[in-house]
């Protein structure tokens, strides 16, 4: 670039203007400062971004572990062993229960008995579920007892604490009289806790019965109808057996519980980053964990990927290699026009087509050997990466056809001179050639994907679980919730100032970070791995 | 083999048959990915332009443009089946004093039109492309004119490039975080115009550095020697040449504007609203409301509603012309882009 005039050291004219200065500052000057400000502002954009996300997202660790805290002073902790008991005992009782669908399934189907007739095969096994079932009751009826309980505290201390904010700000604004009106009553854990901890005895009894009656029914297991059953009764006998061998655990963990141990500090935040659940608005306790919904993005976006990224370097190989002038002129623009898609209407396409339309395909018979097919979710992770993947082709695309675009002519003219055909160009000199910027391209469309907010908020199912990843490949068509999802469906319910809103902040902190984090490796792998053209 | 081939004919090998079967297979992926767009195109517009567009004169579906959305009632009367939008149902009942009794089944905003969202859509592009594109030009012509190379420049580029690749929803909590409540602006078009014009800002900014490049150094360097100061030359010979180009490059960011949910969804739009953005009673007012936009409408209608006949009339009409503004304003940057490639070469 030219150096300016004014910038030249001032020689002795003839004619000398003098130039207009403002703030010693010449009106060039002036221009420059106002351009040179302006690109400034994606600085300062990126800054006051990483700030606001920060101001009202912050207070989450402050508040989350206010909240555990509470969790385990009012004894929801201590009542959550036992819980945990009961669900244990559910999901056991739900095995059961498949187990019965399989047997009636194979009976209908198979040897082709009536209704009537296969109820009464199956009567001994369904008194036995029955009488599995109801061996729990007592340590139900105790568990609500204590839930009641343990809520009422927490509830007592919610309200004591909202007396305090009320008092100061009363006191705040002067009104003295006011603020001595409201009434607190301090909230003695140790005493209200009491008739928790005096259940210990009765839920040990209790206990005791329970493992017995458990032990003495698996014992004698209903004669099953189906012999290739069997090995899954023997699976249940087993998860039974285990299940009671674990009651004297919880006895003691129970018995060593203490509601004035500390909640470590660090508590707020690996709550948040390594919580199995995100559960909000509940009666019981509410629990602000990433993983389930961190896992949906990721599903779906791998999925977008796989789809995907075939299909974009395909694509951008073919224009760029093979494809004759006049395909290319049609199909950059068309690719193009493609990108211009509105996310909103893509998603709205999966509701009101695809999700049907996939759903169909998975129940077709000659299909079923796929795995998770047939499925039952229109909206699942499937629909939701089939779309996404729509989404990433352009962007992926454009940036490995310009890869591909930045290899030197000579490094294919001197392939082609040493006697290699098309294809061994292609594949062996200018697809490694360009394999950085190709990488960097998938990398950049892994970016895009995340970030998509409608298609996911529209066609991922939406809920929000960490999906069965026992089940293998068939993982892929259970609905989820994702990140960006989350975000765009909670953030106009919540109070301002909640855990809630500032839990809703803290996931979009991730998401930046986790943005920015794709985009340094990104560009790192550009420049590293950049072939060096000389 | 034919006698009549030549020494160096090419053989038709196993490799070569290779190279075809490997070539096809890449001409499939492009075209499967063309039929996939055309696809997803094809069946909006099918099932859209039925609502759009009619048999009869004039065609279109004046109303549906025209009007705001109502709900729709459906109720049998005197052994037909009617179907009304809710003031055509509060006139009947008027009418017909008996109907008030008649059960009805009724549906939210699946009658009337889309007036407002159409509306509220365009005030918010515009809004937002003024913003971007004086800011966005202003900052290319500081990195291509101006700036040295150093590392303040190279920290501006990077957090251009980093700022691209932000999440949308991201730039929507910021725009809640800062305009919506740090402000106190609440739910209103320059909230919504500010978080979309950031959200352009790095395509508008690369899109104007290409086409100041594009212009000859020439041009410049003759302008200076003329003892023009550097503003004269920028003004004068510089952005004449590249403003058509970047005008251009930009509509496609307008399309990505026009496109995008989740930044206004918590700062700009309003599921529903009565009056239309100019009925304020204070000028400044005009500034400080939400508006309906089309994109949010889609979402609201597709997620919040029912799946039914009818019902699917406003979802694919949306989406139907929502994808039309859309689709012309990507398809006229790319012509533009394409005949100003072709008309200026130096």
């Amino acid at each position: 670039m030219i150096e300016s005039p004014s910038a030249l050291p001032n020689p002795n004219f003839a004619v000398q203007k003098r130039r207009l200065r403002f703030l010693g500052l010449t009106i060039d000057d002036t221009i420059r400062a106002f351009f040179g400000g302006n690109a400034f502002v994606a600085v300062v954009v990126l800054a006051l971004i990483t700030f606001f996300l920060f101001r009202e997202g912050i207070g989450f660790f402050v508040q989350n572990r206010f909240n555990v805290e509470l969790y385990r002073q009012a004894g929801l902790e201590y009542v959550d062993h036992i819980r945990r008991q009961a669900d244990d005992h559910a999901a056991l009782s739900r095995y059961l229960s498949d187990l019965r669908l399989r047997q009636f399934s194979i009976l209908t189907e198979r040897e082709k008995r009536s209704l009537a007739d296969t109820n009464t095969a199956l009567a001994p096994f369904d008194t036995f579920a029955e009488q599995f079932s109801a061996s729990a009751d007592p340590l139900r009826a105790l568990l609500s007892d204590l839930t009641e309980q343990a809520t009422a505290l927490k509830t007592k201390f919610v309200v004591t604490e909202d007396r305090k904010e009320e008092r100061r700000q009363l006191l705040a604004v002067g009104k003295l009289a006011e603020a001595a009106a409201v009434e607190i009553v301090a909230v003695d854990f140790a005493r209200e806790l009491q008739p928790l901890i005096a259940m210990l005895p009765t839920y040990q009894t209790a206990n005791r019965d329970f493992a017995r009656t458990l032990a003495e029914l698996i014992e004698r297991p209903p004669a099953l109808v189906q012999v290739e059953l069997a090995s899954r009764l023997a699976t249940f006998q087993r998860f039974t057996r285990d299940y009671v061998a674990g009651f004297p655990a919880i006895e003691r963990a129970m018995a060593a519980w203490d509601y004035r141990q500390p909640v470590p500090v660090w508590h707020a935040l690996t709550s948040f980053i390594f919580g199995r659940q995100w559960l909000t608005a509940s009666f019981w306790q509410d629990w602000y964990g990433i993983l389930p919904l961190l896992v949906g993005s990721l599903l779906v976006s791998l999925v977008a990927l796989f789809l995907a990224v075939p299909l974009a370097v395909g694509a951008a190989i073919y224009v760029n290699q093979i494809a004759s002038l006049r395909e290319q002129r049609f199909i950059k623009p068309c690719i193009e026009f493609i990108s211009a898609f509105p996310s909103v209407v893509l998603g709205f396409f999966g509701i009101a087509v695809l999700g049907q339309a996939l759903r169909t395909l998975s129940q077709q018979s000659w299909l079923a050997w796929l795995p998770g097919f047939p499925f039952s979710e229109r909206l699942n992770i499937l629909t939701a990466g089939s779309l996404l993947a729509l989404i990433a082709v352009p962007t992926i695309f454009t940036l490995a056809e310009d890869a591909l675009n930045n290899v030197p002519r000579a490094f294919k003219e001197a392939s082609f001179a040493l006697g290699a055909s098309r294809l061994q160009t292609v594949l062996k000199i200018i697809v490694p050639a360009s394999l950085s910027g190709i990488i960097s391209a998938v990398l950049l469309g892994l970016g895009r994907v995340i970030g998509e907010t409608m298609v996911v908020l529209l066609c991922a199912g939406n809920r929000i679980a960490i999906p069965d990843f026992t089940q293998g490949v068939a993982v892929l068509v259970e609905p989820v919730h994702t990140m960006t999802g989350i975000i765009a469906q909670e953030m106009g319910e919540v109070v301002r100032g909640s855990v809630h809103y500032r839990a809703l902040f803290v996931v979009g902190l991730v998401l930046f970070l986790l943005s920015l984090a794709i985009n340094y490796v990104a560009q790192g792998i550009v420049r590293r791995y950049r072939i060096s053209i000389g | 083999m034919n006698p009549a081939t030549h020494l160096f004919q090419a053989k038709v090998s196993g490799a070569r048959r290779h190279e075809k079967w490997v070539f096809a297979l890449f001409r499939f992926a492009t075209y499967f990915v063309l039929f996939c767009g055309l696809g997803v195109f094809l069946n909006i517009v099918a099932k859209g332009s039925r609502t759009v567009f009619k048999a009869e004169a004039p065609f279109v579906n004046i109303a549906f443009l025209t009007q705001a959305p109502e709900s729709l009632y459906l109720f049998e009367w005197e052994g037909q089946k009617r179907e009304m939008g809710d003031r055509e149902f509060r006139a009947f009942k008027a009418a017909h004093p008996a109907a008030a009794q008649v059960p009805t089944e009724s549906y939210v905003y699946s009658a009337g039109g889309i007036f407002p969202c159409i509306v509220g859509t365009v005030l918010l592009v515009l809004g937002s492309m003024v913003i971007a594109l004086s800011l966005g030009v202003s900052a290319a012509i500081f990195l291509i004119e101006y700036a040295d190379d150093g590392p303040f420049i190279r920290f501006v580029r990077l957090a251009i490039l980093n700022l691209a690749g932000v999440p949308s929803i991201v730039f929507g909590l910021f725009g809640f975080g800062m305009f919506v409540i740090f402000f106190g602006w609440n739910v209103s078009l320059l909230a919504g115009w500010f978080t979309l014009a950031f959200m352009v800002l790095p395509v508008v900014i690369t899109a104007s550095e290409e086409s100041l490049k594009a212009v000859p150094k020439g041009f410049r360097e003759g302008s200076l020697a003329l003892g023009a100061t550097k503003w004269q030359t920028i003004r004068k010979n510089v952005l004449p040449y590249a403003l058509p180009g970047i005008l251009t490059s930009s509509v496609l960011g307008i399309a990505r504007v026009a496109g995008e949910t989740a930044p206004i969804m918590f700062t700009a739009a309003y599921v529903v609203r009565d009056k239309l953005p100019w009925e304020v009673d204070h000028w400044s007012d005009f500034f400080f409301q939400g508006v309906m936009a089309l994109p949010y409408h889609i979402y609201v209608v597709s997620s919040k509603i029912p799946q039914n006949e009818y019902t699917e009339r406003v979802q694919y009409g949306t989406a139907f012309v929502f994808l039309i503004i859309v689709a012309l304003i990507a398809t006229l940057s790319i012509v533009l882009r394409n005949n100003l490639r072709d008309r200026y070469k130096w």
